[in-house]
Order: C-alpha cells, then structure tokens, then sequence
C-alpha cells in the first residue's frame, strides 16, 4: 500500500472514525486514500474551523480530535488552533501535507517550514522523512497526544512520502505510559494529610487536570469526605457535583464574589490539576496570602512556576485524591463558606422589559436536556455563560480558556455534536466572534448538524468596550459593530431557520422552539450595549478587589 | 550577578532538536551565553552543552526543557567556573 493509504488505515487502528480538514495539492495523495474508506471527513470551510472542530470533538468526548490540512496556507491556517490545543492541554493530531522533498528548502510552491513553524504551537511535531517511519510517527504521535499532559501534536508528511509504497504492517500499540501512583509519594502524602489535619480553612483549587485525568469520582469523594469548600476555573466548570452546598463557583477575574473571598481567606489551598493562570490569580502575590499550597499536577513543569508549592506531587489524581481523604472538622469555615455562597448568591431580578444575557441564560440552561454541550466564543458572552450556565461536567462546557480565542466555539459545537451525536449541542456566541468563523455554518448545512446557534448580540465588541469603558476613560476605539449583518438572514443563506428577540416576554417560546426545532437552528437575542460582566477584578488588583456594578 | 548555569543535555539525532531547545531557552526568558553540540559517533543522539543565565529560577527552565520529547536526559551543573572567571 502507499503511504497514504497507511495513515488512513492508522486512523482506523486508533479508533478514528471521524476527520476534520481540507484538502490541496502536497495532501492528496492522503484524500484520495480517504476516499470510500470507513474514515469519515468533515469538509470545514477553513482550516482554522477544522481544527477548532477537532478541539470540541476531543473535549466532548475525551477522545482525540483529528485534522487534515494542505502545505503552505493549509498548515498557517491550523496554527491557531493548534496553539488553542496546546493552552488548553487538548488531545489533538494533526496531519498536513507537505512538498516533496526532492524540492523540499527551495521554496516551493505552498511549501512553508511547517516543522519549524509549529515548535512554539505544539506539544511536539513531526516530519516523516520516510516512510519505513510513518506508522512509527503516526503511533507515538498519539500516544504523546494523550499522554502525560495532553496536547496538540503535528505530523508533517511530505507528498514523496504519501506516494511510495511500504509493507501493509500495522505496528503493534503500546498503551499510553500510566502515570505515578501513591505508592511512588509516601512522603508527600503523608506531609499533605499533616497539612489538611492542622488547617483550619482548607479551600480546593480545581483545574482542568481533574476531569482530564479521569480523577472526577475521586474528586467529589474527596470533597464529601473533607468536607472541604471548593472553587473550579474556566476549564473545570462542571466538575463538582452541583449539589455540593460549598462549591462557591468560578475564582478569577469574572469568578464569584464567594470563590474569590473564600481563596482569599484560606489558610490551605489544595490545587488539583490547575496552573495559577493571571486569570485566575489577579496579582499573584497577593492570591491566596494566607494559604500553603499542595499543588497536585501531571505536568512537573507547573509546580513551583508561579506559586510555590508546600507539598507537590506529579502523579495519578485517581489515586493521590483517595490517598489524601481524611476527615477534618472546621465547622467555623465551612459555615463561613456557606455564608459567602448564600449572601453572594446571583441575582436575576432586572427591571424593564429588554433581555438581560444572565437571566435569560440561566433560562436557556434550565429549559436544556441533560448532557447537552455549551460552546462558547470569547468576550462577556463566554463569562455569562460561565456564571450563569449549570454543567453537569467539563465535557459539556467548551470555552476557549488559556488562549481566549475568538471563533472557537461554531466549529467546536460541530466537533462536539460530531463526537457526541446523541446529545445536542448548543453554541452560545457573541456578534463579534459569530463572524470569526461563520463560514462553518455551510459545514452545519452540508453535514445537517442540528446544532443551536444563540447569538449574544450587543452590537459590540463587548468584553474590549467593556475595558474601554473602566480603563480607557470611554474612548470606544473600533468596538462598534452597529454594522453588523442580518444574522437571521445570514442563518436562512445557509438553509439554517431562525428567529430574532429583544424582550423578556419573548423568551420562553423562543427558547421552547429553538430547543423543539430537529435541526439547526439560530436564535438572535438583541440585548443591551451597555450591559457589562460583575464582578470584575481590574488588572493589577488582588482578588478581593472585585469592582461590582454601580447604577449608572 | 546573574549566575550562570551550565545545562548538559542528550537529545535525539534530530536537527529540530536544538531548535526546540533555543526556542525554550529564550521564551522562559534566559539568555543563552554558551554552547557546545556534539552528534554521537552511533548517531543515536545528540549532547548538547547550553550555558544560560536569568534573573528567574533555573528550574523554571531545566523543568520545560525536560519534558520536551526530544530530551532524553538533562543534568545541571550549577555554576560554570571558567564563566565566573
Ligand atoms: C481572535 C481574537 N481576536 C481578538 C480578541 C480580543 N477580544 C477579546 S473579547 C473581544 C470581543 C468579543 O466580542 P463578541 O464576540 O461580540 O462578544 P461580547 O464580548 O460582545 O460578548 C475581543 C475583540 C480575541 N480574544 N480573539
């Protein structure tokens, strides 16, 4: 068989059924393997939508996001979702095309130095020289994807090698290395039962790592068994069990008034697969100044990177959570905490008849079936719907946290709603990253996804309005987009039905038909431009710094 | 003084190899004051002398090059005499 036909037989090897990509020249040899084969490709409409695609399919599910794209501009395209991948530590391979290499360094046509290109946007890359190496690279490639800290790996193939012929043997898999358990941290362990057993006001960080490292049960048994309040970032929205009275909620620039105070007020802070992003922290030398840290994490490169850590162990949560289970008694806190929560509790009560974003997405988020997946764009939409949307796991909240990018979410919720076809898959986007990849709509048409579109209109580039606003004395620079399109109309071009809101009164039904319709659908919801995301800890404050809304 | 350090580190035979460690070295924000490659007479790997200094904690670095997929094995020699002279 040919080199081509290799990859796509790999793909099937590792469990790929589905493909998101584009097609040109140094890469068809591998299309033209793909055709009729039980691999199934998603044409995007934009190697960037491909890749964002594969993202929401890999954090849907868990599984790793695949991604085609041609030499040259085909590769460029991939680049920002390939460094969305890498922040957001998402299993993610990616196979480009590439010139021959009897003309490789000699700028050929679309040829660019992928390889080179890619260092500082993946977690490792590959060019295949030959393709004796090719099953080899496309196999370790894998494993790296989902291994340790998952990430985006790229493997770089150049069409000489697509085209020459090589044995039809299938390398043997080799399983993902396990990671350290609780044997290896005797030591440790016993020092972070010593500091949970002297604490008096322990607080759980929870990053992202947690539900990756599969560590969920654990963690909530953790939680019930300590009794220990906890708070979540972006990126681990969904993973503490709803019902747990003190998990205060999102900590961090637009996190809850509780999580950020409680943080602020701890004397122990047990992160969990989270990395004190600046988000997260505000000033970092103020975050959490009265806490020793345990700092739990698969990636050694995160402990001591910015706050040091008391005890850090680099290993399995599976097992070190279940290890560090003791029962502790600080009712003082724990009631504190669950003060915190009741007094700072979100409001929804809004006077006039215009849409207030929060409250009619915590209708949207109660009227949802269960398991369904939110994707999000970046802006104050993103933050709403981090504040006021219930997940009942990680894998049903996409947001672009680590690289915020915008034109993440329309092609996740395609990825999502690819990976995860029984349940629905919603997308929730602001009128300024909706354009950012709105040519992904002829992939929901082509495909008939039935995926729902809700679009946060506020004529504006809302979140940057919103820093022009507080921190740039009002100075409204390029953040108008009074000029926006018919998004109704825009939808219908796509064979896509919608429908337009701008009162209270309208929403119910709207939501009711949105959700009822079987196929895709766009809901635009006008709101207000001035309405602005609260709390907000400004730059450079420390997090009980939160400015709220002021009447205005 | 920004005390240098000297970083010893086996890499597999491949060009990019060095690239990735470089491009590392001046990300995390270290200033490269020295360098030695040797290839491997069994063309298995590659060793790669690096001399840095920075104002931040060497480990901020040596803990980013370790988990690089080219690195096979990095050893930390804390202060390098012959620069300090
Ligand atoms: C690709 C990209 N470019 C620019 C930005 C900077 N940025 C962050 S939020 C934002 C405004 C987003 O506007 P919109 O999508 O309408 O959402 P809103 O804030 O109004 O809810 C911009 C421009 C970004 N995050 N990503």
């Amino acid at each position: 068989m040919t080199g081509a036909e290799l990859v796509i037989q790999l793909l099937a090897q590792h469990g790929v059924h589905s493909v998101f990509g584009y097609p040109g020249g140094a890469i068809m040899p591998i299309y033209d393997a793909l055709y009729q084969s039980p691999v199934k490709h998603y044409l995007c409409r934009h190697e960037q939508g491909a890749g964002f695609a594969a993202i929401g399919y890999a954090r849907a599910s868990g599984n790793t996001g695949v991604c085609f794209a041609t030499s040259g501009p085909g590769a460029t395209n991939l680049v920002t979702a390939l460094a969305d991948a890498l922040l957001d530590s998402v299993p993610v391979v990616a196979i480009t095309g590439q010139v021959s290499q009897a003309v490789a360094g000699t700028d050929a046509f679309q040829e660019v130095d992928v390889l080179g290109m890619s260092l500082t946007v993946t977690k490792h890359s590959f060019y295949v020289r030959r393709v004796e190496d090719l099953a080899a690279t496309l196999h370790e490639a894998f494993l790296l994807a989902q291994s340790g800290r998952p990430g985006p790996v790229l493997v770089d193939i150049p069409k000489d090698v697509q085209l020459a012929q090589v044995s039809a043997h299938l390398p043997q898999l080799a399983e993902v290395a396990t990671p350290a358990g609780a044997a290896a941290f005797p030591a440790e362990l016993a020092e972070a039962v010593a500091l949970l057993q002297q604490s008096k006001k322990p607080l759980a960080y929870i990053g992202g790592g947690a539900h990756m490292a599969g560590a969920l049960p654990e963690l909530n048994q953790f939680l019930r068994a300590t009794g220990m309040p906890s708070v979540t970032t972006l990126k681990a929205m969904g993973s503490v069990d709803k019902y747990n009275p003190l998990y205060l909620g999102m900590l961090g620039m637009h996190g809850t008034q509780a999580a950020n105070l409680a943080v602020q007020q701890c004397d122990l802070l047990v992160c969990l697969g989270a990395r004190f992003d600046d988000r997260v922290t505000g000033h970092l030398a103020r975050f959490a100044p009265h806490a020793k840290v345990i700092h739990l994490d698969i990636d050694p490169a995160e402990i001591n990177k910015l706050r040091a850590a008391t005890v850090a162990m680099c290993g399995d949560l599976k097992q070190l959570l279940p290890a560090m289970t003791v029962q502790l008694d600080n009712p003082a806190w724990r009631n504190e905490c669950a003060e915190l929560k009741h007094q700072f509790g979100w409001r929804y009560d809004h006077p006039g008849d215009r849409i207030y974003a929060p409250a009619f997405l915590r209708q949207v988020s109660d009227a949802l079936p269960a398991n369904t997946i939110v994707s999000c764009d970046v802006g104050q939409h993103q933050m709403w719907v981090a504040q006021h949307m219930q997940f009942g796991s990680p894998r049903n909240h996409l947001s672009s946290g680590g690289l915020g990018t915008m034109g993440f979410g329309l092609p996740a919720a395609i990825g999502a709603k690819v990976s995860r076809p029984d349940d629905m898959s919603v997308l929730v986007t602001g009128d300024g990253s909706f354009m950012m990849n709105v040519q992904e709509l002829a992939t929901i048409k082509r495909f008939r996804l039935p995926v729902k579109i809700i679009v946060l209109d506020n004529q504006r580039l809302g979140m940057v309005k919103q820093w022009q606003q507080l921190f740039f004395s009002g100075r409204y620079s390029e953040t108008n987009l009074e000029d926006n399109p018919d998004f109704v109309s825009l939808a219908a071009a796509f064979a896509i039905p919608g429908h337009s809101i701008s009162r209270k009164d309208e929403m119910a039904d709207a939501i009711e038909s949105m959700l009822n319709w079987p196929g895709p659908y766009l809901l635009h919801v006008r709101i207000n431009e001035l309405d602005n995301v609260w709390p907000l800890v400004p730059p450079g404050a420390a997090n009980q710094e939160m400015l709220m809304e002021t009447a205005p | 003084m920004m005390t240098p350090h000297t970083l010893t580190i086996r890499t597999r035979n491949d060009a990019v190899a060095v690239e990735r460690l470089l491009q590392v070295t001046r990300y995390r924000g270290f200033q490269l004051v020295g360098m030695q490659l040797h290839g491997q007479a069994d063309q298995q790997g590659m060793v790669i002398e690096l001399q840095v200094q920075s104002e931040r904690p060497l480990s901020l670095l040596t803990g980013q090059l370790a988990k690089l997929y080219d690195v096979l094995q990095l050893d930390v020699h804390e202060v390098q005499a012959q620069l300090r002279a």
